[in-house]
Order: C-alpha cells, then structure tokens, then sequence
C-alpha cells in the first residue's frame, strides 16, 4: 500500500519529490553495486572468503579475481552502454550491440585466428585479430548501406545489411567448424560462449583505454541522443545535425560492442537486457542512463562471472551461459513490473 | 522596418523521383501570420519541409531573413524557425519537461552544460502553453490534445522567430483549438513571432490570418488577404467540389462551406431507370447510376449471374429467373411493370443467345410504351443466336428511336440529355 502511494505520488508530483526519489534511487544502486563487487571478490572455486594473503597462492588467487573483475567490469560496461545507444539511435527495444554485425566479424575473425594458426594472426594474438575483424566488419555493412543513398545511410539499410553480413560470417563459422579438429572445434565454441579470464596487460591497457573513450564520446552524445527519440525529422527541426550524431552515435557504440568481443568473446544479454532495466528505474534520460547502465552492466557481469566459477566449482560454467540463466529470471520479474517506466506500455 | 523572414525564389523540390514543389516563389513578413491552404497531397508538408532544410531544393533559393536556410548552421537555424509537426511520437517513456527541455538541445554545449536561461525559456514555454501542470507526466500518457500543447511547448522553448506548423491543430477537439491558436495568435501579436500554419479550416483561418498562401499541385496560385483568396470560383477549381464563401453577419468573418444543392442532387434524383444486364455487364452501370442518384431497378437476370449478385448487394430491385432457364412468362410481366415505372431503359454489353432473346423484346417493347431506350452498340460481336435474330431486332430498335451508346461517359450525358427535355 505504501510502495502505491508512493507511486502516484511520483507520476503526478508537482514538487520536487520525485527528484530526491530518484537521488535516492541511485544512492541506493551505487550502494548494492559496492556490495556485489566486493562480494564477487569472495567468491572462487578455491573456496568463499579472503584467501590466505600471507601465502603466496593466496595473493595470486585475489589479484587473479580482481583481474577477472575489472575484465568484468570493462567487458559488462561496454557492452551494456553499447545497448544503450542502439536502443536509443534505432528506437527500438530489441536493438543490441551486436546489430551491425560485430559478433558476426569478430567471430570468424577469431575463428580464423584459432583454427588457422598463420604466422600473422599468431603474431597479433587473438584479441587483437577480432578486434580488427569487427572494425572491418562495421567498415563493410556501413559501405553496403551507404550505397544508393546520397550521404548518410538510413537506420533500416544499416541494420539490413548488418544482418545480412552477420548470417554470412555465421555461416563461414559453421563451415569452418564443421572441417576443424575437435580441439580446434573446441577452442571456437568456448571462445564464442565468452569467457573473462585475463588478457594481457597491454592488451588491458588497450581495451580500457578505448573502452573509457567510447564511453566518454556516448555520454557526450547522450543530450543529442534524447532529441533523436522523437525522430531524425523533429531532432532537424531542433538545430541538430541528425544524421551525423546518428552515424556518430552508432560508430562510438560499435567499437565499445567491437572492444568487449575482444576481450570477453560474445557474450549475450548483457548490452539487450541491463539497458532495459536500466531504463526501467532510472528512467529514459540518457545522460544519466549511459553512466548508470554502464555501470550496472559491468557489476552485473562480474556478479555473474563470480557465480560462473563457484556454482559447479571446480567446473566452470561458461559466463555467457550464467548472465541469460541466472539473470534472465530476474530481470523478466523486473521489467514486468516497470517496462512503463521505460517504453511505451 | 518590416523585414522578409522566409523567402521562397523560385524553389522546386522533392523527392528522388518526384518533383513535388514546381517553381515556388512568396515572401513572408516579419510579424505576419499566413495560412497555408490548398487540397491534400499539394504539397504543402514539402515545403514547410524545404523552408526548414530538412529538404534541398533542385532550384531555387530558400531564405531565413536574408540568408540562404542551407548556409545556416543548425543551431542558429534552429532559434530562427521552430516546426511543430502533425504528431510527436516517443517511444520511450520521457516526461514532459524532458520532451521540452529538447527544444533547448542545439544551445546545450558540447560539454552538457545546461544554462539558466535554458531552465528560464523552458519554463516559460510550459507556462504559456499551461503544460506547467503536466511536467512530471510522462509524455505518452497525455492525451492528443495535452501532447500537442506539449510540442508546442517544446518549439517555443527554441525561441525561434517563426513557427511553422503541419496541420497540427486540425485534430484537436474545438477547445483545444481554441486555446492553441490563442496562444499563437498572443505571440504574434506580443512577441511579433511570424507564424505559417498549414491549415484545412478555411474559416478558421480566414478569421485569424492576415494573408493566405493557396497551393494546388506543386505550385502557389494565389497568395492575399483572405478576401482575395477566398473565391469561391478559384477554390471550387483548385479543391475540385463547389465551395461557398459567405460573410458572417455579425463577425464579419468569411465563412467556407460545401454548396448544400450539389450534395442533394446527388441523393436523389427521382428519375427511374431500368437495366437489362446480364453475365457482368451491368455492375459498372448499377455503381455509376446509383452515385449519380437514379433509382435503378434491373431484369431480367438468371439467379447465380453475377450481374444478380451485384444488384442483390446494391439493393437494386431486381426480376429473377431460375439458373440456366429460358425466360418465362411471370418473369416477362413482373419486368414489364418496371419498365412501365421506368423513364428509361438501358441495355447494356450483355452478350444476347436464345436464352435471353426474350430481353431486347422487352427493349422493343418499352421503346413502343414511350419510353427512351438507350442500346449499347456492337451488338454484331455479342450476338450468339441463330440466324442473326438478335442482330435484326436491334437495327429495327434503332430505326424505331432508340438511341446507341459506346461509353459509359456518353451514356451519362445522354441520360442527363434526355432527363430534361
């Protein structure tokens, strides 16, 4: 009764209620996102609790943990304020990071790398080979949808052609796959269910620095991306240059989803689902939804990778098995009770 | 001084395929307040959108007082001209004074910052369009007329010089009308704000505007004082019905309504007509006799001929014979009582066999009750009887008055030719 009328008194307040409501809220979630992340540094296959810092295994246990939670958090931000962006440039609720096909190129760029072995790809290391397939990726379908129209391509000829373009490195996977050695065969399918065990130091270094300017540029961009909800049109008509935050918009995204895939491999839900919540309780304004969901995303995947290796310890659990299993429940119960907070109900 | 604050010179425009804007030139001025008139599909939402470079002309100049719209730089163009469209629709669920605080997006620096006199404009707009109320409501549950207030808001808090809007009052419910075109019209008058509204009330704006803008099909023939544009002749051409204008009595104001007379002669026009069809051929006969307003009766028809089921779902009264039978007498008598009711009898390009021989006798007959028989021709190529029989008993029907006809255009204007004589 009480949540109700607190309710209404949010929806319909003529004071300034609502606002320390939601400073509230967000008190509360940088709170619960502290607690999980020290909670997940607890959890391991080699036990729950601190290990013995006076040992020396003891402190390689913790630092690998909190290696693995900053791959977490980069991984999980990126993906989840990637998921912003789409959701808000496309209008539309199913919109995601990997929609202009970056799991597509990144994936058979990573197949290549595992099953080929060439001189090259060995070389730049495998992060580095899916990266660099991704950008050609995104290069490729935004070349393909540009075509025919004069200047910027439209929303549905991007998302056509980074469809299409995903189907076929799908199927040039499969192929692949299909003719490999089981380790080799292996080795594609545990890259693809993604993973957070720590990649090199430069290869850390590289990643958070193009993962924090991404960010930075989307939360640069998140005013103009409010006035882009109401349409390329309306967004003209309020002195925006529409079709160039929209191209912009989509590039910054692209290379955060192309950045994570890098490092973590393809995991899902992530940048579909923790937006929407996102949304759900803090609203639809982007200036404070790509920082939030930025970080809600990041605990989230630490949270769930910490599960991933304790649950059938000493089995670990691939991540992006966990992150839809664990959280899908969750967030279905969730969203049912807020979706009108975030979209049209 | 009164200054040129959109300027049209020779502007065409449209899209890939299709030139919609032919050859556009007019001038409004600072402070004025002009409706935009003309049928749908005129183009009309094609030039408010190459008045705001969202489209690039194929020639011609577009200008914002003086310069070029497309040298503008988006910000600048943005506190010079808002737009309020038909309708905004958001998918997400923003609030109010989230939506409007959009209008202040182009002064929003790169780094975020929102200024006071950002918070002071928006809070102004919501004031001025009473959505003050509303702020914390989001913006999908407001109704259309709350939403329009709301858009409305959004554009003002731009500030800009002139408004344009899309037709975006002519779904609001009278009050709503009412009170969005009040502020409009308290802006134009406080504010000296120039105001271009796409409008289908002519008598609305007749009692608002100062001048009227009047396209047809791509391109401006006439712009005045609503006196001048308001002709009945010129708009009867351009929205192809009769219009009326008349002087309110006591407002003074000029009044446009559809010609009453016009509606009712085509309700009804108490002439009879009988159709003798068959096989298809007559439903274009029965659709354009009854939206010209005859009472049209038909027979005889074979049940299960589509020509039957067409009059059936017309409620077209109608003589029917059993299915692939010969005409037989009770039918032959309940016909002739039409036609005896009917002022004329049509029979249209039915193909003519022994079986329904018995029609063109009732043509003859009705042909010797003093009625004027209107025969489609060709008959050579659809008669299928033995011996040529229906082929002699049409000649003889010619020669005995009845009249041919090829189309069904002509058959209209012989119809009206011999209703009046």
């Amino acid at each position: 009764m009480a949540m109700q009328d607190s309710e209404i008194c949010r929806d319909n307040s003529f004071t300034g209620r609502s606002r320390i409501k939601v400073g509230l809220r967000i008190a509360l979630f940088f709170a619960a996102v502290l607690l999980l992340l020290a909670l997940s540094m607890l959890l391991g296959p080699s036990g729950i609790g601190i290990p013995d810092l006076q040992s020396p295994s003891g402190s390689a246990i913790l630092s690998l943990r909190f290696s693995r939670l900053l791959m977490g958090l980069m991984t999980g931000a990126a993906l989840s304020a990637s998921g912003v962006v789409f959701q808000a440039l496309l209008r539309n609720p199913l919109a995601e990071p990997y929609v202009l096909g970056v799991s597509g190129g990144a994936g058979l760029g990573a197949t290549l790398s595992i099953l080929g072995g060439s001189g090259l790809f060995v070389s730049l290391g495998l992060p580095v080979v899916a990266f660099i397939a991704a950008v050609l990726t995104l290069m490729l379908v935004y070349l393909i949808a540009s075509q025919g129209s004069s200047g910027h391509p439209s929303v549905y000829s991007l998302i056509l052609s980074g469809v299409i373009v995903s189907s076929i490195c799908s199927s040039v996977i499969m192929f692949l796959v299909s003719t490999a050695s089981v380790e080799g065969m292996h080795n594609v399918i545990w890259w693809m269910l993604g993973s957070l065990q720590p990649v090199s130091s430069g290869q850390q270094l590289l990643s958070a620095a193009l993962i924090l300017g991404g960010l930075a540029g989307i939360w640069l961009l998140s005013p103009r991306l409010n006035a882009l909800a109401l349409g390329r049109e309306m967004a003209h008509y309020q002195g925006l240059h529409a079709d160039l935050v929209l191209v912009v918009g989509l590039l910054f995204a692209t290379l955060l989803a192309a950045t994570a895939v890098s490092l973590s491999g393809m995991i899902g839900f992530v940048g579909l689902i923790v937006p929407h919540v996102m949304r759900a309780f803090f609203g639809p304004d982007n200036r404070k939804l790509v920082p939030l969901a930025a970080l809600g995303g990041g605990t989230f995947l630490v949270v769930c990778d910490a599960l991933a290796r304790t649950l059938l310890a000493p089995i670990e659990i691939p991540v992006g098995v966990v992150t839809a299993l664990a959280g899908g429940p969750f967030f279905l119960i969730i969203l049912q009770r807020r979706m009108k907070q975030a979209w049209i109900a | 001084m009164e200054q040129a604050a959109l300027t049209f010179r020779g502007v065409s425009a449209g899209y890939k395929h299709r030139k919609v804007l032919d050859n556009v030139s007019f001038s409004v001025r600072e402070g004025e307040f002009v409706s935009l008139i003309g049928p749908n599909g005129c183009g009309k939402s094609t030039l408010l959108k190459t008045a705001a470079a969202l489209l690039k002309p194929l020639s011609g100049v577009v200008e914002l007082f003086g310069q070029d719209v497309h040298r503008i730089k988006p910000a600048l163009r943005a506190s010079l001209l808002g737009v309020v469209p038909q309708k905004i629709e958001s998918p997400m669920a923003f609030t109010v004074s989230q939506i409007v605080m959009n209008g202040r997006i182009s002064s929003i620096g790169r780094w975020g910052g929102i200024s006071s006199r950002d918070h002071d404009l928006v809070e102004r707009s919501m004031i001025y369009t009473d959505v003050l109320g509303l702020r914390d409501r989001y913006f999908t549950e407001l109704s259309g007329g709350e939403q329009q207030r709301v858009a409305l808001a959004m554009v003002l808090a731009q500030d800009p010089k002139i408004i344009m809007l899309d037709e975006s009052i002519s779904h609001l419910d009278i009050n709503h009308r009412q009170e969005v075109l009040q502020i409009l019209m308290n802006l134009n008058r406080e504010k000296q704000m120039t105001i271009l509204l796409v409008s289908h009330d002519l008598s609305l704006s007749a009692s608002i505007s100062d001048r009227f803008l009047l396209m047809d099909t791509g391109r401006l023939v006439k712009a005045g004082t609503p006196v001048e544009v308001l002709d009945p002749a010129l708009l009867s051409t351009v929205y192809n019905c009769d219009l009326r204008v008349q002087q309110d009595p006591y407002t003074g104001y000029l009044q446009v309504s559809g010609a009453v007379d016009s509606l009712n002669r085509r309700k009804k026009l108490n002439r009879h007509v009988h159709v003798i069809a068959g096989g298809g051929s007559g439903i274009e006969l029965y659709r354009r006799l009854l939206i010209e307003g005859y009472e049209v009766t038909t027979g005889v028809l074979n049940r299960l001929d589509s020509d039957a089921e067409a009059a059936r779902a017309l409620n077209i009264e109608v003589v029917l014979e059993q299915p692939f039978s010969p005409v037989g007498n009770d039918a032959i008598a309940e016909a002739l009582q039409m036609i005896d009711n009917a002022d004329t009898v049509i029979l249209s390009q039915v193909p003519i066999g022994s079986g329904n021989l018995v029609n063109l006798e009732l043509a003859s007959e009705a042909l010797k009750r003093g009625k004027t028989v209107l025969l489609a021709s060709g008959i050579a190529d659809r008669d299928y009887t033995e011996g040529k029989a229906a082929l002699r008993l049409v000649t003889g029907l010619m020669t005995d008055g009845a009249i041919g006809w090829q189309s069904i255009q002509e058959l209209m204007l012989q119809l009206q030719k011999h209703s009046h004589s």
